[in-house]
């Protein structure tokens, strides 16, 4: 593995990828959990670039960037009226009294 | 060497937006990151990409989430997921060096395939299938907050009516 | 054009689908003119695809990858189920209009039905398996949702999971024989399947042939799979008529028609299907003598006729049982929505309860014999062509034991709907609930169906050239309809089948003076109401079924850390194989 500025990049973008991730696994509130998935998105969007500039393909890499950002905002959106919602009907935000389905 | 220093700022703004205990300064964090995050896509060659990441992350998205923060209202933070600690560890490590593993040896072959038209020609002809896609999903978006807000003016029961 | 049409009759329901339940209870009458526009127009389109068969595919729409390509065939067969779903479930549609006026929710009612007419016109259309299997699922999620409509009424909602869930069980031997298919040919098709059957390994196709005929069983309510079908009858009656009489159980049918030239070389698979055939058919015809609920009549009617459509399939008479596919779905559509009318006016499904209905309901009664004498076999109604065809086929091609057992049943037949026809209509009345005669929107849909039943015999010419002429694998011959009506009227089978319905006919009229042989067979009145046992085997399967999803109700707690944590653990274990496995 060549220490090349391409790897150490990716190498920081999987660890943005991991900061995202150990957040979905370790947050207790409903808006955290939709935080740690825009960090997730955003280390998605820098491999892209990433990846489009390596091979050349930058306008390529810009319009698939392009459609993960505008699924993501629409998901931020939604995820954020149905938590406020959720706040609004159940009156917590918990992750952890929200698991109605447990017996 | 800028674009290190840059990736390791957004990465500690990540981190701190993970960690800290009010959703405010969490969101705030979030901005932050948005913006290096915008400022490194600019400098690895994608200028368009970053405007737009720069005005929907760090200005639509932030002002969405400090908006329905005010909205929900904060709370006491509880402390400890159902998850133990060491396990979302292992769990995010074992992913992470099993990504590395499989993506970072394929890193030193370097094709270069010449860039034929730019940015707007591509979003259009190429993958104009793409555009459509996103229209379909902004379209859908707006109607589903406007279900969700409509629904909420109701009561609980009559609600439940409505959406069934 | 073809394309066009296939497309239209298929979406045309579904965008009914939609508008009926957008309209949200709050006009009625709209639902009402949206469901009838929308599925008469779905009929339209399906009668103007008569003009364009064709053997080869009218319209592909490439997927990809493991899904292969979604292809739509506009053959005979597929048209003639095709224009009997929208054509039946139209008119199901009109009689609703009468019959569940006052209903809440009929939104949901209406969009029900019109997503599964389109769904089961895309069943009877496509020529891929893959795609065919999600309209199967498709079909089943409809017919649960419409058996327990009613869904404050336990009884109902039981009748819909015990459905649900012996034809999926059923399913699951589509599912396996569509992905042994891809697996050994490389596509979905149903035509590279036909033609390419004697290339696959001996045991795969065994394995596909009697998965096939399991969900085939399944869906068409055959042994040992019978019992769901009774229990559906908690539906509304024009849900009756439509599925469980018309449309749905024929899929199974349909099936095994569809597959019949890549199976029939599997040793052992042809007398299997005779045997399904024959067992319900005859246990089907006991149990609906001793029933005491008209619908439950019905019902087991419905699976004694699919009986015999099965085992005309195991002889190798797939002509003759698309031809009783077509007799039966019009005459027993006709029975359900009559008796619909009859329960509707009586205020109660059981037969002890009613009688002498006849005078108060002259039109009904007309229409309830018109349907009962084309059960039975009687000359002229299409019943008879069809029946006495497949009884002639059997008695060429088939086993001996087979035909005398459906000779046997086609007295029954006889026997048991005569019973049904006394006890409703005449006699002497048992209910003071103040009656009327069929409203004007249930007239509307039993007449066409009433002159159905006489005409349709007459069909059998043009259907069979378009057989003959659009399934290349299936080995038919066509003939004018003249020749198969003075064929089927000259067959030494047809007179012995005819001696052997007068005598079932005899049998009841005379049932006073026979007393005491029929004291002899009042033992079979118990076993009969208890479905012989099969019931249950079918209440086990549910019941295991429900308990193993119990178990894995642990596994769903709502806590979203753990449903990602369980996300992450499927990407390691992806990437670990990716890894290693190379």
């Amino acid at each position: 593995m060549t220490l090349s500025m391409p790897s150490i990049l990716l190498v920081g973008i999987f660890s943005l990828f991991g900061v995202g991730l150990y957040g979905l696994l370790a947050v207790r509130n409903l808006i955290k959990v939709i935080v740690a998935l825009q960090v997730v998105v955003k280390a998605v969007l820098l491999a892209l670039v990433l990846a489009g500039n390596l091979r050349g393909q930058v306008p390529l890499a810009q319009s698939l960037g392009l459609t993960v950002l505008v699924a993501d905002t629409v998901v931020a959106v939604i995820g954020l009226a149905l938590a406020v919602q959720v706040r609004r009907c159940l009156g917590t935000l918990d992750l952890h009294a929200l698991a109605s389905l447990r017996r | 060497m800028v674009q290190i220093v840059i990736l390791a700022g957004a990465i500690l703004c990540a981190a701190q937006a993970v960690r800290s205990k009010r959703l405010l300064v969490s969101a705030l964090w979030l901005a932050g990151t948005s913006a290096l995050v915008a400022w490194l896509i600019y400098l690895l060659g994608a200028p368009e990409l970053a405007v737009i990441e720069l005005s929907v992350g760090a200005g639509l998205v932030t002002v969405l989430f400090v908006f329905a923060i005010h909205i929900a209202g904060e709370e006491p933070q509880a402390l400890g997921g159902k998850l133990p600690r060491p396990a979302a560890w292992g769990l995010t490590g074992l992913s992470l060096i099993l990504l590395m593993m499989l993506i970072l040896p394929g890193m030193g072959v370097r094709t270069s395939i010449p860039i034929l038209l730019p940015f707007a020609e591509v979003l259009w002809q190429q993958r104009g299938v793409d555009v459509l896609l996103q229209v379909a999903l902004i379209f859908s978006g707006i109607l589903g907050i406007l279900g969700l807000l409509a629904g909420s003016e109701r009561s609980g029961p009559d609600a439940e009516k409505e959406v069934s | 054009m073809a394309s066009t049409l296939i497309l239209l009759t298929i979406g045309l329901p579904w965008a009914g689908a939609v508008l009926v339940w957008l309209d949200g209870n709050r006009r009625p009458r709209l639902q009402n003119t949206l469901a009838v526009t929308f599925s008469l127009a779905a009929g339209a389109a399906a009668l103007a695809l008569i003009a364009f068969p064709s053997s080869q595919t009218s319209f592909r729409l490439p997927v990809g990858g493991i899904f292969g390509d979604f292809t739509f065939l506009a053959d005979g067969l597929g048209i003639l189920l095709a224009v009997i779903a929208t054509g039946i479930g139209s008119l199901a549609v009109i009689f609703s209009i009468d019959y569940m006026r006052g209903e809440a929710e009929l939104g949901r009612y209406y969009s029900l039905i019109l997503f599964f007419i389109g769904a089961m016109a895309g069943l009877v259309l496509t020529s891929s398996l893959l795609l065919m299997f999600i309209f199967w699922e498709i079909t089943a999620l409809c017919s649960y949702a419409l058996i327990s409509f009613h869904n404050d009424d336990p009884k109902a909602v039981r009748g819909g999971i015990k459905a649900l869930i012996i034809t999926q069980v059923g399913g699951l031997g589509l599912l396996g024989g569509a992905l042994l298919a891809f697996s050994s040919l490389g596509s979905y098709e149903i035509s590279e399947l036909l033609k390419n059957a004697h290339t696959l390994p001996q045991a795969a196709l065994a394995w596909m042939a009697f998965g096939f005929l399991a969900a085939a069983a399944a869906k068409s309510a055959q042994f040992p799979f019978h019992t769901w079908l009774p229990d559906a009858m908690e539906a509304p009656s024009p849900v009756s008529a439509l599925i469980h009489a018309a449309t749905m159980v024929n899929a199974g049918v349909y099936l095994l028609a569809r597959f019949y030239p890549a199976f029939e070389g599997v040793p052992g698979w042809k007398t299997a299907v005779v045997l399904v055939g024959v067992v319900s058919a005859l246990m089907a015809a006991v149990m609906a003598l001793f029933a005491d609920d008209l619908k439950r009549l019905l019902a087991y009617s419905t699976v004694s006729q699919l009986g015999y459509m099965v085992y005309a399939i195991g002889v190798g008479g797939i002509f003759a049982s698309q031809f009783h596919l077509l007799s039966h779905a019009v005459f027993k559509a006709l029975l359900f929505l009559a008796a619909g009318a009859v329960i509707h006016a009586a205020g109660t499904r059981a037969l002890g309860e009613m009688g002498g209905l006849g005078s108060a309901m002259p039109r009904v009664r007309i229409v309830f014999i018109t349907g009962a004498l084309a059960l039975a076999g009687i000359p002229v109604l299409n019943g008879f062509w069809s029946k006495e065809l497949i009884l002639e086929n059997g008695l060429e091609h088939g086993p001996v034991w087979g035909y005398t057992l459906m000779l046997l049943t086609a007295g029954l037949t006889a026997a048991y709907i005569f019973r049904g026809v006394w006890m409703v209509f005449y006699g002497s009345r048992r209910n003071t609930h103040p009656l009327h005669d069929a409203q004007p929107a249930m007239q509307v849909a039993l007449w066409p169906l009433a002159v159905a039943s006489v005409l349709t015999g007459l069909l059998s010419g043009p259907l069979g050239k378009l057989f003959a002429a659009t399934l290349p694998f299936h080995d038919l011959e066509a003939l004018t309809t003249r020749a198969i009506l003075i064929d089927i009227l000259e067959a030494p089978a047809t007179w012995l089948a005819t001696g052997v319905v007068v005598m079932g006919l005899a049998a009841w009229w005379f049932r006073k003076e026979l007393a005491p042989v029929f004291r002899f067979f009042l033992w079979l009145g118990s076993p009969a109401r208890n479905s012989f046992g099969f019931e249950d085997f079918n209440r086990a399967v549910v019941r295991s079924t429900q308990a193993v999803a119990d178990l894995l109700r642990h596994t769903q707690t709502g806590y979203l850390t753990m449903n990602v944590a369980g996300i992450l653990i499927g990407l390691v274990i992806i990437l670990a194989i990716l890894a290693w496995g190379g």
